[in-house]
């Protein structure tokens, strides 16, 4: 069996800004390494300015790289051909306003080459699967961010790209936005479809990733499954009922008998966004 | 000191940039120079240092710049309205100013000779205290100064519009109208005629300056010689009118009935009927 | 979701259409065209107004002259403003961002956004010499029936070689398109863009004065400098045949056409040029 050819591949990257003529520069990526294998969910993590847009401007062929190589597909990423296979959605994103969302959606499957035959049903397909189907005649200038984001999802998908790359999708969206954008995400993971996403939310991140890799000032500081990167495999957790006093004390005695220790006696607490969700209708 | 030489990527391709523009350049050049020289014929030579303190830089830039025409235009109204307020220094000026940016209009030529040799005698007589108050001597000198002035305007003209029967014609207007000397109207008159575009009231009214000068029979001789080459289906040309003309100078001459013109249709007539 | 078949020709006039329609709908929407359009209509229109000179028939020679005065003032400020504003509104925006991720050439997002402005400043020309048209005939209709003489020899205004002038024009606008674009494709604020746009309008209108006086510069240098400005700048004032337009000389079709394949020729390369500059811009 031959090796499957990674999603994305990068070597070495680097990427310098010129500031002077006199050789001051920034160095916004530090020979990175990253491969991301098709069909993961991937997600690129690090604070402002860690160089996390500018990789996926290089991933994209919207920046050229200073050294390394970057592949999408095995194709490099500065050569129009690999962008057949991508889908982009950018962070905070602005369309056209003057054209209704399914004006827009059609307007990028048609720059994307998807053939007039399926071109109707295309776009009619994307948009339903987004959610937008009630408001694709609206103008696009009309939109919530959540529903920007939604639209912007539309566009990304609907030359049916095998990768597709979302900056920042839950940035200034409300929770219901961010937990459907997530479920969003899930379900293109299920479709078999690779992708990379930032994201300053990490809870979210660490809820849909399968792997993450974290920058900071251009460097590759940490890279691994979230199980592997998150878990404590020293330590476990046993979830009960509420335990009378005597029966904690007889546990502890239990336990210490055996040669274990009891490390932590917390209640468990639900997380705020999944309150919120509950108790807010989702549109 | 080391140099970065990513920061220098914008320096090249402006370099490149300038070398593909030079490059278009020398390409284009056999295109542009045969166009350039047709169009360049069209456009007679700005005299700039003759109007150069009466306009402002952006006008001479615009001028420059090819907006010739609408400038003389502008230029041409504010002439109209110096010309409202009777200010003769300011029209004279102007008036030569608009020829000078733009010679190629004919109307701009003509309506200024007019003012300069209609309009600005009365204006001067008017500031010297009406005509009642100024001696015809003096009316006279105003007449003959503006006149020259205007002919000698008009003769500029030619430079750009060689042998013009409209421009030839108005020096005879001023001569006739303005100096009421009719030898000298009758000569530009004359000169008018031979040109192929002159109108056609142009022979007509050298032939009554002949009569009026009491050369009937050189008045007689060039109708009888104009009227066969007259279009009869042409109303401008009104050959009748011609015809009436060259009746009533044999009447004056008193020719005898046999002797009288016969037009091309009537001779021909006459002939048939003979043999 | 299905797959969809997804054309990916190298080149697609296609695509470059889809980047000119967009574009010269948002040029229509923005209300610089309408006021623009609306100032050049009335500034046409108020020719109405050398009625009161009684000029006579030298009166059409007035309303032509401030007829397409009007259309080279007007139509190469909004060469320059639509232009500058139709391409940093991409950039500022992000939707560049959006398109040029896309499988697109940078040379399809440059030609067609040339296109579209080619077609939104052709529409400007066309209404503005139409109405032009339209005033010139009923004006010279009166005047015939008032001073037939004067009109001997048929009309006096050659409509044809309005259509020409407008015509040439229009070219040259595109032209200066191109070189707005040039700027646009380097520069990094719209203003520059805008008031360089002028600057470059005046050299190319004075180029000939370059082109005529290096052979008389003293120096070497300053004669280099001199020709260097002749040949870099194509010579607007060779669009400039509307003086012709009633003073009886006719506009020859030969060199028409010859003036506008200069035209084209240039549009072509400086089109070609700011793709050369724009394909390493950063987005």
């Amino acid at each position: 069996m031959s090796s499957p050819v990674a999603a994305i591949s990068i070597q070495g990257l680097i990427k310098d800004f010129a500031i002077t003529l006199r050789g001051v520069k920034l160095r916004a990526v530090d020979t990175l390494n990253l491969e991301v294998a098709e069909g993961q969910v991937y997600g690129l993590l690090g604070p402002n300015g860690s160089g996390k847009s500018t990789t996926i401007k290089i991933i994209l062929g919207l920046l050229g790289p200073t050294h390394g190589e970057v592949k999408v597909f095995g194709v490099p990423s500065g050569r129009v051909e690999a962008r057949c296979k991508v889908g982009y959605l950018p962070e905070a994103p602005y369309f056209y306003r003057y054209l209704s969302g399914r004006e827009l959606v059609r307007f990028y499957a048609r720059v994307c080459g998807v053939k007039k035959p399926t071109l109707k049903a295309r776009v009619d397909e994307v948009i339903d699967w987004v959610g937008l189907s009630g408001a694709a005649e609206r103008r696009v200038g009309t939109y919530s961010k959540g529903m920007l984001q939604r639209i912007g999802l539309a566009q990304a998908l609907v030359h049916d790209p095998k990768l597709i790359v979302l900056d920042e999708p839950t940035a200034g969206v409300d929770p219901v936005g961010s937990a459907e954008m997530c479920e969003l995400i899930r379900k293109l993971k299920n479709q078999g479809k690779t992708v990379l996403i930032t994201s300053h939310l990490l809870a979210q991140i660490e809820d849909v990733c399968d792997r993450v890799a974290i920058l900071d000032r251009g460097r590759l500081m940490i890279e691994g499954a979230v199980g592997d990167l998150v878990g404590k495999r020293d330590r476990q957790a046993l979830i009960v009922d509420p335990l009378p006093p005597e029966d904690l004390a007889a546990l502890k005695v239990w336990l210490e008998e055996r040669g274990h220790h009891l490390n932590a006696v917390e209640q468990p607490r639900a997380r705020l966004d999944q309150v919120f969700l509950d108790h807010v209708a989702r549109r | 000191m080391k140099f970065n030489v990513t920061a220098f990527r914008p320096a090249r391709t402006g370099l490149g940039v300038l070398a593909g523009l030079g490059l278009a350049g020398l390409a284009s050049q056999p295109l542009e120079r045969a166009a350039w020289t047709e169009v360049r014929a069209s456009q007679p030579a700005l005299a700039l240092d003759s109007i150069k303190d009466a306009l402002g830089q952006g006008i001479t830039v615009g001028l420059l710049g090819g907006f010739r025409a609408i400038a003389a235009d502008f230029f041409w109204l504010r002439t109209n309205s110096l010309w409202e307020d009777t200010d003769l220094p300011g029209t004279q000026t102007s008036i030569k100013i608009v020829t000078a940016i733009d010679p190629r209009p004919l109307t701009f030529w003509l309506n200024g000779s007019r003012m300069i040799a209609y309009d600005m005698p009365h204006w001067r007589i008017a500031r010297a205290g009406g005509y009642d108050a100024t001696p015809t001597v003096v009316q006279r000198r105003f007449d003959e100064e503006q006149a020259q002035v205007a002919i000698a305007y008009l003769q500029g003209a030619f430079a750009f519009h060689p042998d013009h029967p409209l421009l030839t014609l108005e020096i005879g207007n001023i001569y006739l109208n303005r100096l009421k000397d009719l030898e000298n109207a009758a000569r530009y008159y004359l000169q008018a005629t031979k040109h192929p575009d002159a109108p056609f009231y142009a022979a007509r009214i050298y032939a009554e300056l002949l009569r009026k000068m009491n050369r009937p029979a050189e008045a007689y001789a060039f109708l009888k010689e104009l009227h066969p080459k007259l279009d009869p289906e042409n109303p401008f040309a009104q050959a009748p009118v011609v015809l009436e003309r060259i009746r009533a100078l044999e009447a004056d001459l008193q020719i005898p009935p046999s002797l009288h013109y016969l037009p091309a249709q009537a001779k021909k007539a006459t002939e048939a009927l003979t043999q | 979701m299905s797959v969809v078949s997804v054309s990916s020709v190298p080149f697609s006039l296609g695509r470059l259409g889809l980047i000119a329609g967009n574009t010269f709908l948002e040029a229509v929407r923005q209300k610089l065209f309408g006021f623009l359009l609306f100032l050049s209509v009335g500034l046409v229109a108020s020719a109405q107004f050398f009625r009161e000179f009684n000029f006579g028939s030298s009166e059409l020679k007035f309303i032509a002259d401030f007829g397409f005065g009007a259309l080279v003032f007007f139509g190469s400020a909004l060469t320059i403003a639509t232009t500058a504003q139709l391409f940093f509104s991409e950039i500022e925006n992000r939707t560049a961002l959006t398109l040029l991720a896309k499988p697109i050439w940078r040379a399809e997002f440059i030609f067609g956004k040339l296109l579209g402005v080619f077609a939104v400043i052709g529409i400007f020309c066309a209404l503005t010499v139409g109405l032009l048209i339209a005033l010139l005939w009923q004006r010279e209709s009166q005047l015939m029936r008032f001073d037939p003489e004067a009109f001997a020899g048929g009309r006096i205004i050659q409509y044809g070689d309005l259509l020409i002038v407008g015509t040439l024009q229009w070219i040259k606008f595109g032209v200066l398109a191109a070189i707005v674009l040039l700027v646009a494709s380097f520069s990094n604020t719209n203003l520059f863009t805008v008031v360089m746009g002028f600057f470059v309008l005046v050299i190319c209108h004075l180029q000939y004065l370059a082109s005529d006086a290096w052979r008389h510069v003293d120096s070497v240098i300053g004669a280099l400098a001199v020709r260097l400005l002749g040949v870099v700048f194509p010579n607007f004032q060779l669009f400039n045949l509307a003086d012709s337009i009633g003073q009886g000389a006719g506009i020859d079709g030969a060199l028409a056409l010859r003036v506008a394949a200069y035209g084209f020729f240039y549009i072509g390369v400086i089109g070609g040029l700011a793709v050369y500059s724009f394909r390493h811009r950063e987005i």
